[in-house]
């Protein structure tokens, strides 16, 4: 099963990748979708356009941490089929170790009073 | 089906099926490699549905500010995503992150910010600014140009309703036109018109109510016509079908605009005023509006032809056109099919009327080739050369921008190393390229409307439709839209070796990257292309010039200086050829007295003017078997003394005098050519001709005359018949009461205008006066449509010249640029001004040799094309291209002068420093 390279070799994400992946967390989104969550997430300051989105879509789907989960109409147009994306396990496997990565990065920061620790 | 959001804009843009602008995204979306596309296409276009309509209804603004950030993006990704492969075998550590392409800032903000670097650094080289804005509003302006001319004349729908279903209808030669039992056979026969219309232009003399008559074109149309062509008339009616009938006894006249405004001062009372049409008195009945048009501009009036089907004209008298209206769903193929079954049928039915070996064969044309086809291919030839212009100058921008592009790599690098996103950098790039080009295009625009005056007033007056040229919605969306292409297509360049990845080996190099190589021969290759097309543009034209000046230096036979002419036309029914000959006599002798004149006369036919009348003859008491076997000449009628007032020397015998009236015995004079052709070797006078038929009498040669040029200057010079006016009646087929009289004057012939025209109209009120014209302006007329294409070309030249000087200029101040620190090493080792000046020039000449030879090579080649309008001179003509060589030689020098003189003023302790 393991044909894939060791898990390390493919940290750190690249931080769009990252936002993708983390999205995708919460659950199936399309395309216009994950540009939304995003847009949320980050409080209006990171909006990506069509032709990054597809092209980080595209390498997250060639690595094999994301696929798609089928088409279904989305909530704000009518019968319109879109093509949702969804986390594969790798891909999972991947978020939560660039997570475990940065992690390490804030304690760091903390430990060095660079932020405020946040309260346990 | 989930409700939709309630927004009306929303629910029409859903029922059609598009969001504003998707079709052109889906366009775009090209730019994407294959397989991206068939995997993510949909999705992407989904995207911008959603893009465009969140946020409130998708208003103007909204897509606006949607594909300002739209469009760099996808430029950027697009040629990312084609590069992939590349990227991914140059750079084996993909995994490094590079691209914080995403940021958000506000748009309004970045718009600014992107102008206002553009302009900034736009006016930090204002030599540099000026020269690429020059080129582009060159570019443009020559495209808006040409286009406005084009739109007006053949893009513009014509005035008449269902056009596209409208066609005309004739025969084949030999028949031409139609004959009125053709016509109504062809009425009853073809099925899939549904509506059939005969017309024919005829030249009238006209007045009302006494004014001074004019003559014009006046064109009779049977019952269809204006149903057909379907246009309404400005004021009152059009002719009404029962005055059609045979009997009717209405003599009901639409007239044009220009007719109602020439004549009638745009009266708005001007329905139901009488008019003369030649003999006949008509009604006015209603005026057509100024677009409309038919057949040709010089038709002002349209008449009834009231057709007796009892008492048609024969079958073999072919001088109808048709046009007609096809049923819906009928294309021009079936009904010309229908039409030929007819033909066949009739030439087996009327075997006397069709000889087999000259089939009656119809021809269908959709009416807009008919009305617009001569023009068609020269204006699209014009069309492509100047989009060929704009491609040149693009490239040539281009080349100049990566030339100043190559300077600011080190900027970029930093940029980009400081986390500016590649598409940041290519949306700064491109604004200021937009910024080029639409500050151009509006240079251009100046240029081009001054440029549209200028051909118009220049153009050859049988260019269709030339009174509406003017700028309309079409031309400004071609403007806007070539504009922006320019701006991207030379932004485009640039933009892309902005954002280079090579960042890194571009600042520890120190910003000389090794990559150039490929790029300099591109960008010499391009400049020797600019010189050769140059020079080739330049010697038509050179060749075109000489042909010109050589054409008006032609002698022409006779003297054209100082002669008024103009056609008099007596009425029909007036004068009996006895009263018509002693009217031009006495016409003739009072013009004589009149003082400033010198001599007068009157002809039948102006030369150069373009009859072609040739009838056939027969000489010397030899009978030929058919008229096809016979020989044949011009016919002219000319009053006593023409010779002399024309100016024709006559090289034997003697010209017509007093003498030879009516009644006196019949005597000719005959051209060189035709004394040549019949009676080679011998003195033609005494000899003798005829018309072609029993009764004419033989007329005795009495003189020889020296050839006239005919038809332009450069047709064959036809062999020419004179013939007494006089005689006219009884030595040929008949006296014509329109005869040119010319007026040979003292000083300026136009001066003498008015008191000739007084003097006819105190001899005959009735008389019309047409053509009046100087023969100078005469002249100048029939080379018009030369004239033209010459002006043309050699505006064209002078564009390709300025372009390969630019370009030159261009490679050499780059060359100058990148050797800074060479030319600063020779000057530091003691190399003289002078001899730095040798070595970029050479540079220079280097170039313009090698697009010296390869432009001549091709100018041998391409301009044979323009054999056919050569006069005078082949089109290896050493005086042009030496001209054409020596022009290109100074242009050259002067465009590498200027940086030359730079590096000379490189000094080289910068240099060296620099370096």
């Amino acid at each position: 099963m393991d044909r894939k390279p060791p898990l390390e070799s493919y940290l750190p994400v690249k931080p769009v990748e990252l936002l993708v992946l983390a999205m995708l967390s919460a659950g199936d989104r399309h395309g216009y979708g994950i540009r939304q969550d995003i847009l949320e997430h980050t409080h209006g300051s990171i909006e990506l356009e069509a032709g990054n989105l597809y092209r980080t879509i595209r390498r997250l789907e060639t690595e094999g941490m994301i696929d798609e989960s089928g088409r279904r109409p989305a909530e704000s147009s009518d019968d319109e089929r879109r093509r949702y994306y969804r986390l594969t396990t790798f891909g999972r496997r991947i978020l939560a170790a660039e997570l475990e990565r940065l992690r390490e990065l804030v304690r760091l920061g903390e430990a060095r009073r660079l932020i405020q620790p946040l309260p346990t | 089906m989930t409700p939709k959001r309630g927004s009306p804009k929303r629910a029409l843009d859903r029922a059609s099926g598009f969001v504003r602008g998707e079709r052109l995204y889906r366009l775009l979306l090209q730019a994407y490699p294959r397989e991206f596309r068939r995997r993510y296409s949909d999705d992407m276009l989904a995207f911008y549905r959603d893009r465009i309509q969140t946020g409130g209804s998708p208003g103007l603004a909204t897509v606006v500010r949607v594909w300002f950030q739209l469009v760099p993006d996808l430029i950027a990704t697009a040629l990312a995503e084609r590069a992939a492969p590349l990227d991914r075998a140059l750079d084996p550590a993909p995994r490094v992150a590079r691209e914080y392409s995403f940021r958000r800032e506000d748009t309004m903000s970045l718009i600014a910010q992107d102008l206002r670097y553009s302009v900034r650094s736009m006016l930090r080289r204002p030599g540099f600014t000026a020269v690429v804005l020059a080129t582009i509003a060159l570019g443009i302006g020559a495209n808006a140009a040409i286009f406005t001319i084009v739109n007006a004349v053949l893009l513009r729908p014509l005035p008449f309703a269902h056009q596209e279903r409208i066609v005309d209808v004739a025969h084949e030669d030999p028949y031409y036109s139609v004959s009125e039992p053709e016509f109504v056979d062809y009425l009853r026969g073809v099925k899939r018109f549904s509506k059939l219309a005969a017309y024919n232009p005829n030249t009238v003399t006209v007045s009302a109510n006494g004014d001074e008559p004019i003559r014009t074109t006046a064109t009779r149309v049977s019952r269809d016509f204006f149903d057909i062509l379907g246009v309404a008339p400005e004021i009152g009616r059009t002719i009404a079908p029962d005055e059609f009938s045979y009997l009717s006894k209405a003599r009901p006249i639409v007239i044009s605009h220009r007719l109602w405004v020439q004549q009638f001062g745009g009266d708005p009372g001007v329905v139901g005023r009488t008019l003369t049409v030649g003999a006949a008195q008509g009604t006015i009945v209603g005026v057509m509006p100024a677009r409309f048009v038919f057949p040709d501009a010089r038709t002002t009036m349209w008449t009834a032809w009231r057709m007796n089907p009892d008492s048609l004209w024969t079958r073999n008298n072919h001088y109808l056109r048709m046009v007609g209206l096809l049923r819906p769903g009928e294309t021009v193929d079936g009904v010309r099919a229908q039409m030929r079954t007819l033909d066949q049928r009739w030439m087996h039915d009327f075997p006397e009327t069709y000889f087999p070996t000259q089939p009656l064969v119809a021809v269908v044309t959709p009416l807009r080739d008919f009305m617009l086809g001569t023009a068609r291919p020269y204006l699209v030839a014009l069309l492509g050369a100047v989009a060929f212009i704009l491609l040149i100058a693009c490239v040539n921008v281009a080349n100049l921008l990566l030339v100043r592009g190559e300077g600011r790599r080190k900027e970029f690098a930093i940029r980009t190393a400081l986390g500016a996103s590649s598409s940041r950098i290519v949306r700064q790039m491109l604004t200021e390229s937009m910024v080029i080009a639409i500050i151009g295009a509006l240079l251009g625009v100046i240029l081009a409307s001054a440029g549209v005056r200028a051909l118009i007033r220049l153009a050859p007056s049988d260019l269709p439709r030339l009174d509406q040229v003017g700028v309309d919605g079409r031309v400004v969306m071609f403007t806007t839209l070539i504009t922006l292409l320019t701006g991207i297509l030379f932004g485009l360049a640039p933009a892309l070796r902005g954002r280079s990845a090579e960042t890194v080996d571009t600042l520890r190099a120190g910003g000389k990257t090794s990559a150039i190589g490929a790029s300099r021969v591109a960008r010499r290759a391009l400049v020797v292309a600019e010189v050769a097309l140059a020079v080739i543009m330049l010697a038509g034209a050179g060749l075109l010039i000489r042909s010109l000046v050589k054409l008006q230096a032609t002698s022409l036979g006779f003297d054209p200086a100082r002669l008024l002419t103009m056609e008099v036309t007596l009425p029909q029914r007036k004068y009996s050829d006895t009263t018509a000959d002693a009217f031009f006599r006495q016409l003739i002798d009072r013009a004589r007295h009149l003082p400033g004149v010198q001599t007068a006369a009157a002809v039948s036919a102006l030369p150069i003017t373009g009859d072609d009348s040739f009838w056939s003859i027969m000489i010397d008491g030899h009978v030929v078997k058919t008229i096809a076997e016979a020989p044949g000449a011009k016919p002219q009628f000319a009053t006593p003394g023409f010779f002399a007032a024309m100016g024709v020397k006559i090289t034997r015998g003697r010209e017509f005098t007093d003498q030879d009236r009516l009644g006196a015995p019949p005597v000719g004079v005959v051209s060189e050519g035709m004394a040549k052709k019949l009676w080679p070797g011998v003195n033609p006078i005494g000899h003798t001709f005829k018309m072609f038929n029993e009764t004419s009498p033989w007329i005795t040669i009495v003189g020889v005359a020296a050839d006239v040029g005919s038809r332009g200057f450069q047709q064959d010079i036809p062999p020419t018949m004179y013939i007494p006016y006089a005689q006219a009646g009884t030595s040929s087929y008949g006296m014509q009461r329109t005869l040119t009289l010319l007026v040979r004057t003292a000083g300026n012939p136009a001066a003498m205008t008015q008191t000739v025209r007084t003097l006819i109209r105190n001899a005959d009120p009735s008389a019309a006066i047409s053509k009046v014209a100087a023969m100078d302006e005469v002249l100048g007329d029939s080379i018009a449509s030369r004239r033209f294409t010459t002006v043309l070309l050699g505006g064209f030249a002078a564009i390709a010249l300025a372009l390969a000087g630019i370009g030159i200029y261009g490679v050499i101040s780059y060359g100058v640029s990148q050797r800074t620190y060479e030319i600063g090493v020779r000057m530091a080792m003691g190399a003289s001004a002078a001899a730095v000046l040798r070595l970029v020039m050479r540079e220079g000449a280097d170039l313009t040799l090698i697009g010296l030879a390869l432009g001549l090579a091709g100018a041998l080649i391409v301009d044979r094309l323009l054999q056919s309008l050569l006069v005078g001179v082949s089109p290896g003509d050493v005086v042009t291209l030496g001209l054409v060589s020596a022009v290109l030689a100074v242009v050259a020098g002067v465009a590498c002068a200027v940086p030359a003189r730079r590096a000379t003023r490189v000094s080289p302790t910068e240099a060296l420093r620099a370096g």
